[in-house]
């Protein structure tokens, strides 16, 4: 693989200029109609807000979108006719990505693909590059890494940039990435003897890693199914969806047919999330998770200790976004915290509910 | 075309088991797809009526039985009412075969107890026929089966078959007060009836689907009668919608139901969190 | 504070509710309390931050605060309207909860939000009439001074001064960030159905999906269902992730009640609102 690159912010611009005329869509963090950063299509560099405000959603959407067909149908009499939809796409590149979100579109292959492989996700994947720009962090509910990850952590992503005067040094991570690199070699500046950018300081971030281990949390999970920190904490938990739509690794969904007309429709598939009761509503009235405290043991069990058994990693990249979102005041980083304390393996934040 | 678009499948024959449970016979529309599918005993599929959505339930026919698929249902959500408005010809969806499946190896050269109430006959009967099917390779074959009433006794026809053949012992039951003037069989509940058979447990696995209360009351009569937790299985039925470890739905504790399941053994439900 | 403290100490140590529902200190600013031992009353605490509407807490869909058993909860004046609205349509009796009205300085919209200033205010303080809790069993707190007008544009005004082609764009783009998270129903106190229309399947009256067609039909239906009803804690704008200024489809409905029904939704849970009330004298000039 090619060494490190720098990039002027003018061979940027220059660049996404390049591959939105060659047909690439470009996706940045860039500020909409109400003046806050989303991942959003640009046109041009001047539409991206890199290194403003954490976006609001995550990257998921571009791999598993909040809703898409799955095909749909037309009626004849008895006879049916389904239209596939596509399972390849137009070539891709994020630009800007932080590495918490690039890092969850990895976590979310392993069960994107275990035996049945999704080929909506992996034809997205496929087509996209993702380019992350190193993260200054964002405040006190950032705990990414706790999770494995950091400032300058690379999972998921092809390309990495960091800033430095004028433009951006750019360190290739995957064969994808060096591909752009290399089609686009006009547009960068070889760099090899460039040192990277002092790391950006983690600032904001928080607790210390050693804090919450994630193994022994996984362990205590595992243990305690009944326990009255579930209880407990669901307490102030409205039993919405709003953790679970900007989660970067909440990925469930609900596949829904919508007629359109008698004979023609289309089936489609919609996130979903366990903090619903309808989520395991049998259609005999039977709920095996009636309470919120139920659904809230999922979704921490699910992440910290049923993903990592199955897959090796933890379903979570510490954005924060959960604590950010939540109009109840849960925190995602708190109820981790009391969970090591439980396990006894590090003095967490015994913070009172 | 992705992995949740269904294959075509044509209604070839209704059966009428009670008054709200029926049986559709599926042919594959396309023909690479009949001759090519294949599934083991206890796999399911996601069953759709377009328009009304998918449903899930496990084949109910045998996979020594080629040429399609039979499923038994109950009209109880949107989808199952949907399917129970098609005619024969019409055209549904069938996704599948997902999950995993009873332990037929395991079983061989052993006696199989099968134990089922009500519409749970359907996961059971696919296994009893699969049996029956290659008699041969099993040993003693005992069959109950239970439900609320007489007429809520699904497979009628296949329960005369299997009280006529001299390898199969089958004790029928309803609860009391469901029995009729002409009810010729047991009266009570399915625990009891297994209970009365006492089936030796014996280089034996037992097979057990019905609903919840019916199988929490069947697990201990067999661990008197000298079941081990590993030779007893039944099969879950959590509510899904992908059917193959995506959607997250069915996830209890450890395991994707849809895909770890839906056959565990009556030791791994033990180890479960009761959240089925 | 110590006034408040006190009496839910006492009211814990009585044995006269088993829960107070109030605010605390948490990580990221104030946040809902669920007090059930005296030696915990420490934890409470009442500032601008506290913008939550408590009330959300008492709606029997949240089966889980009311296994504790009977509630204290802690309102502002405004929030005693959402008391009064769950008692008024028979989802909670009056006797079943005791009410501890805080007086009120105005609150800034953002729990983690401490300075009250026109630039921070909560749009709902605007000429507030209700800082003196009415509705209560209990009124603690020393009487504040009114909170700073607020210097945020009127939206609403802006609004009503577009075209309505304008208004459509405005609100399909507010609409298109929807992915159907449902947490400006869950936050709502006055979205208590037991099986909420936009669950319901069979017909599916609303479809779930977070498209075009599906989004205008949740907000408008919610917005139609919470007409004369929506208390305007202004829960369903902050909860959401997207931040669809849902407040102003219930501010513009408040505005049309009124004018239609001189009525507006208020403390007084012996008032009838329109929706559950037939008068001789209701404008019906919609029946053609």
């Amino acid at each position: 693989m090619t060494g490190a690159r720098t990039i002027t912010h003018d061979n940027l611009a220059a660049l996404v200029a390049d591959l939105a005329a060659a047909g690439t869509r470009v996706t940045a963090p860039a500020r909409g109609a109400d003046g806050k950063v989303d991942y959003r299509p640009i046109a041009s560099l001047a539409e991206a807000a890199l290194g403003a405000e954490l976006p609001r959603r995550s990257l998921k959407e571009f791999f598993l979108p909040a809703s898409e067909p799955l095909f749909s149908w037309r009626q004849e009499g008895a006879k049916v006719d389904l239209r596939a939809v596509p399972t390849e796409f137009p070539p891709h590149l994020v630009l800007g990505a932080r590495p918490c979100d690039a890092a969850a579109v990895e976590i979310l292959d392993h069960v994107m693909g275990w035996d049945y492989r999704d080929e909506l996700w992996f034809g997205r994947r496929a087509a996209t590059t993702i380019a992350t720009l190193a993260c200054p962090g964002v405040d006190g509910s950032c705990f990414c890494t706790a999770t494995g990850r950091g400032p300058e952590s690379t999972k998921g992503s092809d390309l990495m940039l960091y800033p430095i005067d004028g433009g951006y040094l750019v360190e290739v991570v995957t064969p994808k990435g060096d591909a752009l690199v290399t089609a686009h070699a006009a547009r960068f500046i070889s760099a090899s003897d460039a040192s990277r950018p002092v790391s950006p300081d983690p600032g904001p971030r928080t607790p210390d890693p050693a804090s919450l281990p994630m193994p022994a949390i996984a362990e205590w999970l595992a243990r305690n199914f009944e326990h009255e920190l579930w209880r407990d904490i669901a307490l102030r938990c409205h039993g919405c969806g709003a953790c679970a739509s900007v989660c970067p690794t909440c990925h469930c969904f609900d596949i829904v047919d919508e007629p359109e007309g008698v004979t023609e429709g289309t089936r489609r598939r919609n996130w979903d999330t366990c903090q619903t009761g309808l989520f395991t509503l049998h259609a005999s009235g039977h709920n095996p998770r009636r309470d919120q405290h139920a659904r809230i043991r999922q979704r921490v069990t699910h992440k910290f200790s049923i993903y990592p058994a199955k897959f090796g990693e933890v379903l979570c990249t510490g954005c924060g976004r959960c604590a950010r979102a939540c109009p109840g005041g849960m925190d995602l980083p708190e109820i981790l915290g009391r969970i090591a304390a439980l396990a006894g393996a590090a003095s967490g934040p015994e913070a009172a509910v | 075309m992705n992995l949740y678009q269904p294959y075509l499948m044509k209604i070839e024959a209704i059966t009428d088991e009670t008054p709200d449970t029926r049986t559709l016979k599926l042919a594959f529309e396309d023909p690479s797809v009949a001759s090519e599918f294949d599934f083991r005993a206890g796999q399911f599929g996601e069953y759709s009526v377009f328009g009304s959505g998918e449903c899930t339930f496990c084949i109910a026919s045998s996979p020594t039985r080629k040429g399609g698929i039979e499923c038994t249902f109950k009209a109880v959500g949107k989808a199952t009412k949907a399917m129970r408005g098609l005619d024969v010809g019409d055209t549904m969806g069938f996704r599948g075969p997902y999950g995993n499946h009873f332990p037929l190896e395991r079983m061989e050269k052993r006696s199989v107890v099968f134990i089922a109430g009500g519409i749970g006959l359907a996961p059971v009967r696919c296994v009893i026929w699969n049996v029956l099917d290659l008699r041969d390779r099993f040993a003693d074959v005992t069959i109950v089966y239970g439900a609320r009433s007489v007429s809520d006794l699904v497979y009628k026809r296949e329960l005369e078959a299997w009280a006529e053949r001299a390898d199969v012992k089958l004790w029928q039951t309803v609860d009391p007060g469901g029995e009729t003037p002409e009810w010729k069989h047991e009266i009570g509940f399915v625990p009891a009836i297994v209970e009365k058979a006492a089936p030796s447990a014996a280089g034996a696995t037992a097979v057990v689907c019905g609903p919840p209360v019916m199988i929490k009351y069947t697990l201990p009569v067999l661990e008197k009668l000298g079941f081990a937790a590993g030779d007893v299985y039944t099969t879950l039925e959590n509510r899904m919608k992908c059917g193959c470890g995506k959607c997250g739905r069915c996830n209890v504790g450890p395991v994707y139901v849809c895909k770890d399941g839906p056959v565990f053994s009556a030791a791994q439900l033990a180890e479960l969190p009761a959240e089925y | 504070m110590k006034e408040l403290r006190d009496l839910a100490r006492t009211l814990l140590a009585d044995g006269a509710v088993k829960v107070v529902i109030g605010y605390e200190e948490g990580p990221r600013g104030v946040r809902p309390a669920f007090i059930t031992r005296p030696e915990h009353a420490e934890r409470l605490i009442f500032d601008a931050r506290c913008t939550h509407c408590l009330p959300a807490y008492l709606s029997p869909r949240r089966t889980h605060v009311a296994a504790l058993g009977k509630p204290a909860v802690v309102v502002k004046g405004c929030d005693a309207r959402a008391v009064a609205g769950l008692i008024r349509e028979a989802q909670l009796a009056r006797e079943d909860v005791v009410v501890i009205g805080v007086r009120c300085g105005g609150v800034t919209g953002d729990p983690t939000v401490a300075e009250l200033a026109s630039g921070t205010v909560a749009p709902r303080c605007d000429a507030c009439d209700a800082r003196e809790p009415k509705l209560a069993d209990h009124v603690v707190g020393p009487a504040l001074p009114a909170p700073p007008a607020s210097d945020q544009p009127d939206m609403l005004a802006r609004l009503e001064g577009m075209s309505a082609a304008e208004r459509w764009e405005f609100w399909q783009e507010a609409f298109s960030r929807c992915v159907r998270c449902n947490a400006c129903r869950q936050a709502c106190p006055m979205c208590f159905c037991e099986r909420c229309v936009a669950d319901k399947t069979q017909p599916a009256w609303i479809e779930s999906s977070p498209h075009g067609r599906g989004n205008l039909a949740w907000h408008l239906t919610r917005a139609i269902h919470q007409a004369g009803r929506c208390v305007a804690c202004g829960e369903c704008q902050r909860a959401c992730p997207a931040d669809i200024p849902l407040g102003l489809l219930n501010k513009k409905l408040a505005h049309v009640v009124a004018e239609r029904f001189g009525y507006r939704a208020g403390d007084d849970p012996a008032v009838p609102a329109p929706v559950g009330a037939f008068r001789l004298d209701d404008a019906q000039e919609f029946i053609r």
